[in-house]
């Protein structure tokens, strides 16, 4: 599966280009660009020891022929101290294992010795100066101008620090050029500032180099960790999907836009019978029954066209053995942000097993239906007609007999239509036929139905109040089947010569029918499982009252697929309200 | 309506039992005329002798189906006029639609009661143009 993902990475989003290329150096780090900064700085002081001590030596010795020798000696004093405090500065920074975190801390102190190093050579310009000769003074003003431009590479990581040193310098050198009392030397005092400002002007461009230096350096590095970070998810990703389709239970073929197979996983070698090696790199038709070839090419241009995703599509593929299996397949396009088809992804359940087993399931079925109903009809029938009394009067022993006989074929039958009701409405088999029916007459329709089991029972049946004569859109067939299931439980468990009230209602636009019994109301436990198949509150009353333990289960079903909904609530001063709504036929 | 009460009926069952609850049922309790065939092959060549007012055939039957007699009978010059109830355990409400739409005057499902089967086929009669 790595060519997948590789197909979808190697193309960038327009938008992510043009994010990456916008300023990469705003993804740096400020605090590793001022570590690098501080670590420049530290990095030119040897050198700048180095020069200074030379110059230092140079201009002591061309000085020191003047008369304040005690002068120039102090002079050098101060410059040296300088450059011993500078080489501590440097080496307390070298074994800081901590310098790249405390830069600011360096950066202060650097600070401090830049502006002292340049108030030293001040000093030596506003003490040497006036009291030395042409000569003297001409060297001088060449070493002051040198030693200020020296500081530009020094500090060019950092230009207020190069301002602050040459500002040192800049300033008594005018202030006594300035006050020397020659016209010539007042103008070059008026060209110092000049100098400072363009040099300091030159620092500040320098800065401003190193650091967009500094900033791609460390955009790129995070950039480069980032980049080795998403390879590795990508990687690592890649593996996972590779190990979903390789240990997954259904096969999975990987095909080029033309339906050659790219690759396919151990389920699929398994499912058709090759090897993966004479699978890969031939069309997919080569599990496609040759009859079916030309509507499998039309499939596939119009999916390829479409790039439309299916599934549930089933197909009855051929393997190597030459046998065939039923395959449930969900075929996927990918398609590349671009828009470009890469690659599609089948992926094919064998459901030969489940079809042959549904097939048995609706054998079974059917058999049921008429290997038990056949017998089932000359048993009733045959009782049916010793009790109605076609044959003449029969011992009362004989008759009570035959009786018990008759109810409890009559149950089995029962149970054997239940059964079948509820297998034909799960497999979704049971065809409504609808028809406008008005509510009273099926409440009174019902009513006289079931009168007779009312009867059994000792229990009437009444409506309650004036049934309301809106009409309802449902199965009549299958709604008397809810009412007489409602009405023969409620006259089951009530009590001898109690009246079972039946009540029609509207609320909100649904027809709610209502059946009151006075029975025993329903146990807490029962309540949540009321509903389900085969039960019943208490099981000795299925062998006292007879009954299914499936008829409220259908009821529900029947309900729902009318677009209705069932239940019960309790009734003030005992009992049990059975209820059903519909939606009001407008 | 016809305008003669149904007396004679054919009935074509291959289940010894169920005929003669049959029988009982439509003599006893309906006082009818009843001629009992097991053997569908034979079915058209007894109803053509028997004459009966009304035809009542099985649906499921070893040597030939219910609907399959009853295209045949379709086709007989003879039996092509005489109305056809058929009984049965099995049908569904689609097969029970295309036996009417071919022309069944009425369908009883299995298992039936005998008490009411005399009425249930004269209620099919009163129907019938």
């Amino acid at each position: 599966m790595n060519t997948l993902a590789n197909g979808i990475d190697s193309v960038e989003p327009a938008a992510r280009v043009a994010a990456l290329t916008a300023d990469i150096r705003e993804r740096a780090d400020p605090a590793q660009v001022r570590a690098d900064r501080v670590e420049q700085l530290y990095s030119q002081l040897p050198l700048g020891m180095g020069a200074t001590v030379v110059t230092g030596v140079i201009a002591a010795w061309e000085l020191r022929e003047g008369r304040l020798i005690e002068l120039v000696l102090f002079w050098g004093g101060l410059l040296a101290l300088v450059v011993l405090l500078h080489g501590m500065l440097y080496l307390g920074y070298r074994n800081d294992a901590r310098r790249h975190e405390n830069t600011g801390q360096w950066l202060r102190w650097l600070g401090i010795g830049a502006f002292a190093a340049g108030a030293v050579w001040g000093f030596a310009a506003a003490v040497f100066f006036p009291s030395h000769a042409d000569e003297r003074q001409v060297f001088l003003a060449f070493l002051l101008a040198g030693v200020l431009s020296g500081g530009i590479p020094m500090y060019a990581a950092s230009w207020p620090m190069f301002a602050a040193y040459a500002a040192a310098i800049a300033l008594p050198f005018t202030y006594v050029l300035a006050t020397f009392g020659n016209r010539l030397f007042a103008e070059i005092a008026l060209l110092i500032p000049l100098f400072f400002g363009a040099s300091v002007a030159i620092a500040f461009r320098l800065n401003g180099v190193f650091l967009s230096g500094y900033r791609l350096r460390h955009a790129y590095q995070r950039q480069l960790v980032e980049l080795q970070e998403a390879r590795r998810q990508i990687e690592a990703s890649g593996r996972k999907l590779a190990l979903f389709a390789e240990r997954a239970p259904i096969a999975v073929l990987e095909l080029d836009t033309d339906g050659v197979v790219h690759e396919v996983n151990h389920a699929a070698e398994l499912l058709f019978g090759y090897a993966a090696g004479e699978l890969v790199g031939k069309s997919a038709k080569q599990i496609v029954l040759p009859k079916y070839h030309p509507d499998f090419d039309r499939e596939w241009a119009a999916m390829v066209k479409s790039r439309t995703p299916s599934a549930g599509v089933k197909v009855r593929n051929p393997r190597r053995d030459g046998l065939t299996v039923v395959c449930d397949w969900t075929v996927t396009p990918l398609v590349n942000p671009e828009g470009h088809l890469i690659a599609v992804i089948a992926q094919g359940r064998d459901i030969t097993a489940q079809l042959e087993a549904e097939r048995m399931k609706k054998e079974f079925t059917s058999t049921l239906s008429h290997e038990l109903r056949t017998p089932l009809t000359s048993i009733i029938g045959s009782l049916q007609l010793i009790n109605a009394g076609v044959l003449g009067d029969v011992n009362k022993d004989v008759a009570e007999l035959t009786e018990v006989a008759e109810r409890n074929g009559q149950r089995l039958l029962d149970l054997i239509n239940d059964i079948l009701d509820i297998e034909k409405i799960e497999s979704g088999k049971l065809a409504l036929n609808r028809e406008v029916i008005r509510v009273d007459e099926l409440v009174r329709e019902s009513m006289l139905l079931n009168k007779g089991f009312g009867d059994r029972f000792h229990v009437r049946f009444e409506p309650r109040g004036e049934l309301l004569t809106y009409e309802v859109n449902a199965d009549r067939k299958r709604l008397l089947q809810v009412m007489t299931n409602l009405l023969s439980n409620a006259a089951k468990f009530s009590p001898e010569g109690e009246v079972v009230e039946i009540t029609t209602e509207e609320i909100n636009g649904q027809l709610r029918v209502g059946v009151h019994d006075k029975g025993p109301g329903i146990p807490e436990a029962f309540r949540s499982r009321i509903f389900g198949r085969f039960n019943q509150a208490d099981s000795t009353a299925t062998r006292q009252k007879g009954g299914t333990g499936l008829g409220l289960a259908i009821c529900k079903r029947l309900v729902e697929l009318m677009q209705g909904r069932i239940g019960f609530d309790d009734r003030d001063g005992g009992g049990t309200i059975f209820w059903f709504e519909l939606p009001r036929h407008a | 309506m016809p305008d003669r009460p149904l007396q004679r009926i054919s009935y074509v069952e291959d289940d010894e039992d169920i005929q003669r609850i049959v029988r009982m049922s439509l003599e006893r309790v309906g006082k009818m005329t009843v001629d009992v065939v097991s053997d569908s092959t034979t079915a058209i060549a007894r109803i053509t002798s028997f004459k009966p007012d009304l035809v009542m055939l099985d649906w499921m039957m070893p040597a030939m189906d219910g609907p399959t007699l009853f295209r045949h009978m379709k086709q007989n010059q003879e039996t092509s006029a005489l109305p056809v109830v058929f009984i049965t355990a099995k049908a569904t409400h689609k097969d029970m639609e295309e036996l009417l739409t071919l022309g069944a005057a009425g369908t009883i499902s299995k298992p039936f009661s005998p008490k009411d089967l005399p009425d249930q086929l004269r209620a099919i009669w009163a129907k019938l143009p």
